[in-house]
């Protein structure tokens, strides 16, 4: 039997039994997409159609590539399941790591997917008051409100920074094996402009 | 492809020119064999690859080489383990170690040293109380891994350099 045979032959065989072939384990999984502000028109009360444009925007608020360096203590998070950040790494004073331990020494200014290592130029920790780990939706609104714990920005300046800033950017285009945050970072932008038009409603 | 050239304990190499997936590690063992620069884990969590990189600003920091591609280190100056002696004179980090037994395979050592060169030069220019100075050993070699003699020798040579100078090295 020629390679080509065999290979075809192995092929059938994982499909008959249903195990998943190479390509498919390897593959990047496509992120899931997010609805327009448009979908959400037939909610008539304002305040809930403002309260649902969040919960969708939440989708991404709540992603592993947003919440893994929004963590609740020193330390940031890691994969899909939020593990502790290996090695032991702490925010230190800046949000850029401890003098002998910076980000910067590993994540460099762009990804390295030979190594599997995510880059920045600006790779950071959110700041702790920014803690979005643990938090419920209505929560994660509330404090992303609160100048005393939004770094001093006005709701505009958070649509600038979530709709433009390429760290935050980088949450779709997160390099080999991780999965993206979901729709894209334009259509997160027009969610949270549109939920700020309507009232910038929290979901309760 | 990137063309780079690198300064490594004070001598130029390069120009080389190195595909982007070429890791620092492998650029720094296999191109120039200077193999005291080891590869542990492969994911930055032994720190048996760290090499120290100076700085413009004149301060020096550590840097894993094992995740790091070798592209991103084009202009930069590093130093290795072979650095650190001087016509076959071990520098007093070296010479610590090797009174305290901090060592005994040895893979883990030229991390602990750049490590601690680092910290040496960081207190040089803020120095620490003497009651802060476990914490800032132990905060300073945190990130590295040993499995032989675990870290308590490490951290008492450390230590006693420190201690040797303290006007130096301690406020």
């Amino acid at each position: 039997m020629t390679p080509a045979k065999r290979m075809a032959l192995l092929a059938v065989l994982m499909i008959v039994l249903g195990l998943p072939l190479l390509t498919e384990v390897y593959s990047v999984e496509l992120s899931t997409a997010l609805a327009t502000p448009q979908s959400f028109d037939g909610i008539s009360d304002t305040a809930a159609r403002s309260a649902a444009l969040f919960t969708e925007a939440g989708k991404v608020l709540t992603s592993p590539r947003c919440v893994n360096c929004h963590p609740a203590g020193d330390r940031p998070l890691q994969g899909e399941t939020h593990r502790l950040h290996q090695p032991p790494v702490a925010r230190g004073p800046d949000g850029f790591g401890t003098a002998s331990m910076r980000c910067a020494s590993c994540h460099q200014s762009a990804n390295y997917d030979a190594a599997g290592m995510p880059g920045h130029p600006h790779w950071h920790l959110a700041p702790r008051e920014m803690a979005w780990q643990n938090k419920t939706l209505g929560e994660i609104c509330a404090q992303i409100k609160d100048p005393a714990r939004n770094g001093g920005r006005s709701l505009q300046q958070i649509l600038t920074h979530i709709a433009t800033d390429t760290l935050v950017g980088w949450a779709w285009a997160p390099g080999f094996g991780r999965q993206p945050a979901p729709g894209t970072q334009q259509q997160l932008g027009a969610l949270i402009d549109a939920w700020i038009k309507t009232g910038a409603a929290c979901p309760t | 492809m990137t063309n780079m050239s690198v300064t490594i304990n004070g001598k130029n190499y390069g120009p080389f020119e190195v595909r982007d997936e070429l890791s620092m590690n492998d650029f720094v063992r296999e191109y120039l064999r200077l193999t005291g620069t080891k590869f542990g884990c492969g994911l930055a969590q032994c720190l048996s690859c760290a090499v120290i990189v100076d700085d413009p600003d004149g301060t020096s920091h550590t840097s894993p080489t094992c995740v790091v591609p070798a592209a991103s280190f084009a202009g930069k100056s590093i130093r290795t383990v072979e650095g650190h002696a001087r016509n076959g004179q071990l520098s007093v980090l070296q010479e610590a170690f090797v009174e305290h037994f901090s060592f005994q395979c040895g893979y883990c050592t030229p991390g602990f040293l750049n490590e601690a060169q680092v910290l040496l030069e960081r207190l040089t220019n803020a120095p620490v109380a003497r009651a802060e100075l476990d914490t800032t050993i132990r905060d300073a070699l945190n990130g590295h891994l040993c499995r032989c003699t675990g870290y308590i020798k490490y951290h008492e040579a450390v230590r006693d350099v420190i201690l040797a100078d303290p006007n130096r090295y301690l406020s």
